[in-house]
């Protein structure tokens, strides 16, 4: 008895040093960019004695503006770099949301920038807020690179544009794709007249400089990390597809074979962009789980028909080449602490819990799986999550429509009630939005702290 | 999965930027602290860089001993218009260039901006016609080059070896008489709020043959302001004759403060 104890303690022992919890950089990644915005306004401040009148501040308030502009628009482009820190520490789903974010708000300087600056000319000029459009053309005909200027902001304009929720929810997803594409163009068309027309760069060498940096910075780092490293990643590891295996109707699993899969440093929860080159598939990259821990010959994908790739991805014959990039996402095991561990899934949200359920680190009844899905036929992967379950001693519970139709009821007291130290757990959750929200809704009522939940969500 | 709240996000995005904006504009002061105290030592620096020792600081006293003289250089054509270089020659020296014709129009009219007041300055300080071109204005500098060798050689052939004592003045493009005794000018200095505007004016038969600023206003933004509107300014006020010139768009004060200086340099001139 006393030896199956130590036994016991040791292999806890053992497991719990496997638990490395790293903290997301997010918040020190936060406050070096508000450090930089500040830096941006010091450049101003310093360059700027005095403003003598209503015109001044119009002015200076569309200096302002732009100097903010161009400092976040490198940050902006930065955030789809695909840096590794960014992807795998704060997360894709994060960072695309800042992205978003940013971008937005970005769009808008860039408009209270122009809008102000040629409302401030006009005024100089003598004309009046009504002249703001020669203003705008006279400006465009007179000042170096404003021209291009012009034209990158209309473009800047037109991804905005498209990206606005209700419109891009009709465009086709590559058509957004390629149109957010010109924001690289955009970005470089715009970038001259800061730098020949914007007094802070002129007057000031050192911050000329500086900005040169930041652009270039950021250049080699797209150049870097969205097309050296994935030529490298596919040209090494050459993935084709295997085999695609029907798991329920409606879910398939896509098997890839490669040359040394185990050395791209995937780990359980993360995700690559896979792209097919299959006729019709090939243009286009999107966003799959890894379903099982990585093996040196095999990787599996598991994706719900949903849309018209995913219900291509059955078509697949095998020996079709892959191209993929990654691997991407945070919801590891390095988010959690040393505690016990909830999983739980939503329907095909069951792909990366399926991997972390084969592979977190934790002893006999650490782990528990609880899977939603409409009815039982619906629970992709069961078999092998059962024997997942058997081999580790953890714990699968499964929540489906009662033969009515209705819906389970996940609450906090039924939590409790199945997991009682619930609030003792770290929960990973992946599922469609609403039940994602009212899983974390229950959760959180059942006493899990939020810093405790770990969730990747693609919704804007 | 904390709840997003879109609108409450925008709402504070915007407050805070407008207000931070607001802010900083409102904390800066309406005219320059440093810029007073530093118009003193400014204009030493821009006088040397354009002008003659001669003259100018008193205010407006008439300068007898040593009278400038112009010498005007053949027109050169270039690519984007003719580059003609008036020099004020004093005691054989040259005092001062300038461009009375430049390209204008478009982007030359930035590049010339940029690029004379640079040539008048290295035309100055040369006493040759052996300076840099201009990097981004080559052929504006080259022009430049040509019309000044070609105002070089007729002061060379008509002033000779004059020690300064006659006015040299030949063909001056405005003042046309040899005979004419030019005298120079200066208007009071006149604070704006981005410094100081000093007038000088070249009198040749009662009429303004040169206006040129030996104080504008200096430093970050009014670098640029200056460059753009004072070459805009002396030409008109040769051409107008009075002090009822144009302001130049995008630089009022400076316009403003010129046109006080202009006038007082032209009462002070009887004219």
């Amino acid at each position: 008895m006393t030896t199956t104890l130590a036994g016991g303690r040791a292999a806890r022992r053992q497991t719990m040093r496997r638990i490395r919890p790293r903290r997301s950089p997010a918040v020190p990644l936060l406050l070096a960019v508000g450090a930089g915005a500040v830096g941006v306004l010091w450049l101003w401040w310093h360059n700027t004695p005095s403003i003598a009148d209503d015109n001044g501040k119009i002015l200076n308030a569309g200096r302002i503006t732009g100097l903010l502009a161009g400092y976040l628009m490198a940050l902006v482009v930065l955030q789809m770099a695909r840096v590794p820190a960014l992807e795998r520490r704060v997360g894709s789903d994060r960072v695309a949301r800042w992205h978003a974010m940013s971008g937005r708000y970005t769009l808008s300087l860039i408009v209270a920038h122009v809008f102000l600056t040629m409302w401030g000319y006009a005024l100089q000029a003598g004309k009046s807020l009504g002249d703001i459009v020669q203003q705008t053309i006279d400006s465009i005909n007179q000042l170096p690179d404003m021209g291009k200027a012009a034209i990158g902001t209309g473009l800047f304009v037109v991804i905005g544009l498209t990206s606005i929720g209700p419109v891009r929810r009709r465009l086709p997803y590559d058509t957004w794709y390629h149109v957010h594409l010109l924001t690289y163009a955009a970005v470089f068309l715009t970038f001259w007249h800061q730098i020949t027309s914007g007094n802070d760069f002129a007057v000031e060498p050192t911050a000329k400089t500086f900005w040169y940096g930041l652009y270039g910075t950021v250049t080699a780092l797209v150049v870097w990390y969205r097309i050296l490293t994935p030529l490298r990643l596919n040209l090494r590891h050459r993935m084709h597809v295997a085999a695609v295996i029907e798991e329920t109707p409606g879910i398939v699993s896509v098997l890839i074979g490669g040359r040394k899969l185990h050395r791209m440093g995937a780990e359980a929860g993360q995700f690559f962009r896979w792209r097919f080159l299959a006729p019709g598939m090939r243009f286009s990259s999107h966003p799959y789980s890894l379903s099982a821990a990585p093996r040196p010959d095999m990787l599996r994908i598991t994706v719900k028909a949903i849309g018209d790739h995913s219900a291509r991805l059955r078509e697949l014959t095998p020996g079709t080449r892959v191209w993929a990039e990654g691997p991407y996402g945070a919801l590891t095991a390095q988010r959690r602490s040393k505690g016990k561990v909830l999983l739980v899934a939503g329907g095909v949200g069951i792909t990366p819990m399926r991997a972390l359920f084969e592979t977190l680190p934790g002893a006999s009844g650490d782990i528990t799986l609880l899977y939603r899905a409409n009815t039982t036929q619906d629970l992709a992967l069961w078999g092998e999550l059962a024997a997942i379950a058997k081999e580790r001693g953890a714990r699968l519970m499964y929540a489906v429509n009662s033969p009515e139709g209705e819906r389970p009821d996940i609450s906090a007291e039924n939590l409790q009630r199945k997991i009682p130290d619930i609030d003792h757990h770290d929960v990973f959750m992946c599922g469609p939005p609403g039940f994602a929200q009212s899983v974390y809704e229950a959760l959180r009522g059942a006493g899990v702290p939020a810093r405790r939940i770990h969730h990747e969500s693609f919704e804007m | 999965m904390r709840k997003s709240h879109p609108i409450r996000r925008v709402v504070l995005a915007t407050a805070a930027t407008v207000s931070g904006v607001v802010l900083l504009l409102s904390l800066k002061p309406a005219s320059d602290p440093a810029a007073a105290s530093a118009a003193g030592a400014a204009p030493q620096q821009t006088a040397a860089a354009q002008e003659a020792p001669q003259g100018g600081q008193q205010g407006g006293a008439q300068d007898a001993g040593a009278s400038a003289g112009t010498v005007t250089g053949d027109a050169a054509q270039t690519q984007y218009g003719a580059v003609q270089v008036r020099l004020t020659v004093a005691n054989g020296k040259i005092t001062k260039a300038e461009a009375v014709q430049a390209p204008k129009g478009g982007l030359s009219d930035q590049k010339t901006a940029l690029a004379v007041p640079k040539l008048n300055q290295e035309a100055v300080a040369a006493q040759s016609a052996q300076i840099d071109a201009v990097s981004g204005a080559t052929y504006t500098s080259t022009g430049y080059k040509k019309s000044l060798q070609s105002a070089l050689d007729k002061m060379k052939a008509s002033s000779g070896s004059s020690s300064g004592s006659s006015p040299g003045s030949s063909s001056g493009s405005s003042s046309g008489s040899g005979a004419a005794q030019a005298r120079t000018v200066t208007g009071k200095a006149v604070q704006t709020q981005y410094g100081t505007v000093q007038v000088r004016i070249t009198v040749s038969d009662g009429k303004i043959t040169k206006a040129d600023a030996v104080q504008a206003p200096k430093g970050g933004l009014s670098d640029q302001k200056t460059a753009l509107a004072v070459p805009k300014l002396n030409q008109e006020a040769v051409a107008a004759g009075t002090a009822n010139i144009d302001a130049v768009s995008g630089a009022t004060y400076t316009s403003t403060g010129y046109k006080q200086s202009l006038q007082s340099a032209l009462d002070q001139a009887g004219g």
